[in-house]
């Protein structure tokens, strides 16, 4: 199949995103990556699942071309193995659509994790095993610790921490606490000639 | 636009024996959607199932109503494990039924229904990694939120919400045949979005 030898489990773009082999991505032409993103093994994003219905002249974002982003990625997002991203879906003027999935930069997603948010924010870390319900919204630096069920069209604001069935706001992010969100380190790690984690 | 780039998705290995299918005509049903299994597996009228959706018949017959959708990396028909001792005596054999959903059943992401008699009724929403064990009767309008776990051989009574670890309310907002028809709109626009391959199956 190949004709370059070595064939890594990941495949790595020009733009430094970290792509899995064994990832399963639906409607690639619809996701939107916005560079050294990582996403590992297992990993489901459903790019299919676009807007059915283009808004009308309030937003004007498409212009000449319909905007069919379905899921869009900032940098350095982490997509742990076997987490799961899904455009949320809702009536909308007496019609089923699907609306697009934002994600900010430096975003974590821990394994097992489904996400159906409306938009994510940067710098935001989200446990395993998370069900994040369509329709929610995360703000920046907000920190979802395991097992988290975030119930559909709810608000965390920014600097939170969330737990629980369903969520709750149980603390804050301390001052000075927002450098742990970085995940420069962490990209560096995994690939296919991945560096060892600093100590 | 970049037309050429086609989705990723690995091989499936294919375990075991490709089930006897019986699907109505108008089913939508994801290329990669796993069937598997000696019993018959049936699908009625205007169901969606999502890609990497398992359907596994070795427990016993699945049958699934119409307009239910079951979403991806679903597992129907799971022989359980963890409830092999409090199983109900009517043990998944040969021509058992295994899973029965009703009609506008919708199954989410990752969630788990195990073989042997288990029974999911009309309109109910089985949320995001929820686990029906085996044998279980969930009744009509029920919504099991995310992470739910049924125990194998339990009942819910019709409009039960499941919620925060087993606690359990009564939905009295009347919006059964609301969320019905919502449901079939959604059917209208995955049916749309979704490449049908049903004769894969046959």
């Amino acid at each position: 199949m190949s004709r370059r030898p070595p064939r890594g489990e990941y495949i790595e773009t020009d733009t430094g995103n970290k792509v899995a082999r064994k990832a399963t991505l639906v409607g690639t032409q619809n996701i939107m990556l916005g560079g050294k993103t990582v996403i590992q093994p297992e990993v489901m994003i459903r790019g299919d699942l676009v807007r059915s219905i283009q808004s009308s002249s309030t937003s004007s974002s498409g212009g000449a071309t319909p905007n069919n982003t379905a899921v869009a990625i900032g940098r350095y997002c982490f997509l742990s193995r076997g987490a799961c991203l899904r455009p949320p879906g809702r009536l909308y003027k007496g019609a089923f659509t699907y609306m697009p999935l934002r994600m900010g930069d430096h975003v974590f997603v821990g394994p097992g994790s489904v996400i159906q948010a409306a938009s994510i924010g940067s710098h935001v870390y989200i446990g395993a095993r998370v069900v994040v319900g369509e329709f929610a919204i995360l703000k920046d630096y907000v920190r979802v610790l395991d097992g988290t069920v975030i119930p559909p069209n709810m608000v965390v604001p920014s600097f939170t921490i969330v737990a629980g069935q369903p969520a709750r706001v149980i603390g804050e992010v301390p001052e000075g606490g927002h450098e742990a969100f970085e995940l420069r380190d962490l990209y560096k790690t995994v690939g296919n000639n991945p560096h060892p984690a600093p100590a | 636009m970049s037309s050429k780039r086609h989705s990723i998705l690995p091989p499936i290995s294919q375990p075991g024996p490709k089930p006897p299918v019986q699907f109505s005509s108008t089913i939508t049903i994801a290329d990669s959607a796993i069937l598997t299994g000696t019993n018959p597996i049936t699908i009625a009228t205007e169901s969606v199932i999502h890609p990497r959706a398992k359907i596994e018949s070795s427990g016993g017959r699945i049958t699934i109503g119409r307009r239910c959708v079951v979403h991806e990396r679903v597992t129907l028909g799971a022989i359980g494990n963890s409830s092999s001792s409090q199983r109900p005596n009517n043990v998944t054999g040969g021509g058992e039924t295994a899973v029965t959903l009703a009609d506008y059943v919708t199954v989410e992401v990752g969630a788990s229904i195990e073989a042997g008699d288990t029974y999911i009724g009309e309109g109910t929403t089985v949320g995001v990694g929820s686990k029906v064990g085996a044998g279980a009767v969930v009744g009509k309008h029920c919504t099991l939120t995310p992470h739910t776990h049924i125990r194998a051989g339990s009942s819910v009574p019709d409009f039960t919400v499941v919620y925060s670890n087993g606690m359990r309310r009564t939905d009295k907002r009347g919006v059964a045949e609301l969320k019905n028809k919502g449901v079939a709109r959604q059917i209208d626009v995955l049916r749309r979005m979704i490449p049908s391959n049903p004769s894969k199956f046959m």
